[in-house]
């Protein structure tokens, strides 16, 4: 039963919503059920945020507790979610300082750490990146040497003064990466995975839907 | 050790002290490369600027704010091509990490500069979570995904909402993502509904989008800061990506000369091995 349940449940679901998808939604009955059913998505997802909040304290929590590897940088995982969320989750009516708007805590440490921290952490990839293109990208074949030679101009090109050197250049380059790289070559190629990736996850959901596929279950 | 070899094998430290140095340069003295408009970005433009008046527009915030400096350069010219054309606006967002108060703050501040009032000009709906259930559902009902806005005002005390019930009231679509949720408001809200929609997102993700261009179901494409700075100039108003990009030409120049250098440094070695060998 514990199996059966959710394999019937992700059926219903999962065919209504499929069906409706080629159905008129102005149509009340239509419209109102696959509304309904993706309301209860939208609710349920919230409850696996809510999950997800519970379990990272509960896990930080016990690494503390067992003074396990690291577990100080546990405690500032838990300051963190208690300082950000505590203030958040009180009425505005109480003080100002509560909610999520201007003015607020929770605004303070999003502007002024977490925003600056994320933007940080991302940044940090331009010195990876620049390390790793000078170690790595080597012409050592045909094929590396014609992907060095097509990054090579399209960094020209996604610069201005880059493309000014390519301006340069005998023919319209610009015009030539634009028109047969990014809209010729990689067109064509980013069509084909994109198309490729849809039939996958297509046949995933008939799995899913079928009963076929039962990992989210927990089962091989 | 000859220079090619001392080249190869130079601590990673000091290319990273070059990125930096070349990322402090423009902030010192700016150089201000004249930056050329892509056809992509200018039928983006082209099709904000054919809006008519009042046309409902969807802002979308769908990046986090570790890119911010790519993406809210985007979403700044955005709102302010918007503001400046006396759209409506309707603005939210299928991230939870901060999207919701970057655009808070965002159209807020630049609808001040234009006169314009919350509830009749524009609106923040905020964040539900399930992008898919949420760009779907709205089709039908964007009540009843979003009740209330993002402070909690129920959609029916804003006269804006009062008019934009579904799809069938927006005029166009501005995306702004750094994420896969671009690809689901084209399948779903321009493939099912047939808005019109144009992307801005990351250098990394654009490629992608090329597909999408040359299907027609995306009218216009803003690649990473290049993209931004292109839409600021069609704009006639300069921002922070206009400024970024003396720094991406410069850095962009660096990872080439390393390339370069590295490269050559590889063929001297491999011609030397040959000869020691014959």
């Amino acid at each position: 039963m514990r199996t059966t349940a959710p394999v019937i449940v992700a059926f219903l679901v999962g065919i209504t919503l499929v069906i409706t998808f080629f159905l008129n939604e102005k149509t009340p009955l239509v419209g109102q059920l696959s509304n309904q059913l993706l309301d209860w998505l939208i609710i349920i997802g919230g409850f696996t945020l809510l999950l997800g909040v519970v379990s990272i304290l509960r896990v930080s929590w016990q690494t503390v507790q067992r003074r396990k590897e690291g577990w100080f940088y546990k405690i500032a995982t838990i300051v963190s979610v208690l300082v950000m969320a505590i203030p958040s989750l009180l009425p505005v009516s109480w003080s100002p300082l509560f909610g999520r708007f201007e003015g607020s805590i929770y605004d303070w440490l999003f502007v002024n750490l977490q925003a600056p921290m994320m933007a940080t952490m991302f940044a940090t990839l331009a010195f990876y990146i620049a390390s790793a293109a000078y170690r790595a990208f080597r012409a050592r074949t045909a094929e590396a040497t014609l992907l060095l030679l097509t990054a090579v101009l399209v960094m020209f090109w996604r610069v201005p003064i880059g493309e000014a050197i390519l301006n340069l250049m005998p023919g319209d380059m610009p015009y030539f990466i634009n028109k047969f790289v990014m809209n010729g070559a990689n067109l064509a190629v980013q069509r084909g995975i994109i198309i490729g990736a849809a039939l996958g996850a297509a046949a995933m959901s008939l799995r899913i839907i079928l009963g076929i596929e039962r990992t989210y279950l927990g089962k091989g | 050790m000859n220079f090619w070899e001392r080249f190869e094998s130079m601590d990673r430290r000091w290319v990273y002290l070059m990125v930096a140095i070349t990322v402090v340069i423009p902030f010192i003295f700016p150089m201000k490369f004249p930056v050329s408009v892509s056809p992509e970005a200018r039928s983006f433009f082209d099709a904000v600027d054919s809006l008519p008046d009042s046309s409902v527009v969807m802002l979308v915030f769908d990046y986090y704010p570790s890119t911010i400096a790519e993406c809210e350069p985007m979403a700044i010219a955005g709102a302010h091509h918007l503001f400046r054309k006396h759209c409506k606006v309707v603005t939210l967002s299928n991230i939870p990490y901060g999207a919701p108060s970057m655009a808070e703050s965002i159209t807020r501040g630049i609808a001040a500069e234009y006169g314009k009032e919350y509830g009749k000009d524009f609106v923040n709906l905020g964040y539900k979570y399930g992008y898919v259930s949420v760009l779907k559902g709205m089709g039908v009902s964007i009540e009843s995904i979003f009740p209330a806005d993002n402070r909690g005002t129920p959609l029916s005390e804003l006269p804006l909402m009062n008019y934009v019930k579904n799809y069938e009231q927006v005029d166009f679509i501005f995306e702004v993502a750094d994420n896969a949720t671009a690809d689901f408001w084209i399948s779903i809200v321009n493939a099912g509904y047939g808005v019109p929609m144009g992307v801005g997102c990351t250098a990394v993700m654009a490629p992608k989008f090329y597909a999408f261009l040359g299907a027609g179901q995306i009218v216009g494409l803003l690649g990473g800061m290049k993209g931004a700075a292109e839409y600021e100039i069609l704009l006639d108003k300069k921002g922070t990506a206009f400024r970024g990009m003396d720094i991406q030409s410069l850095v962009h120049f660096l990872i080439i000369a390393l390339v370069v250098i590295g490269n050559v440094g590889f063929f001297v070695k491999k011609r030397r091995n040959r000869k020691t060998k014959s």
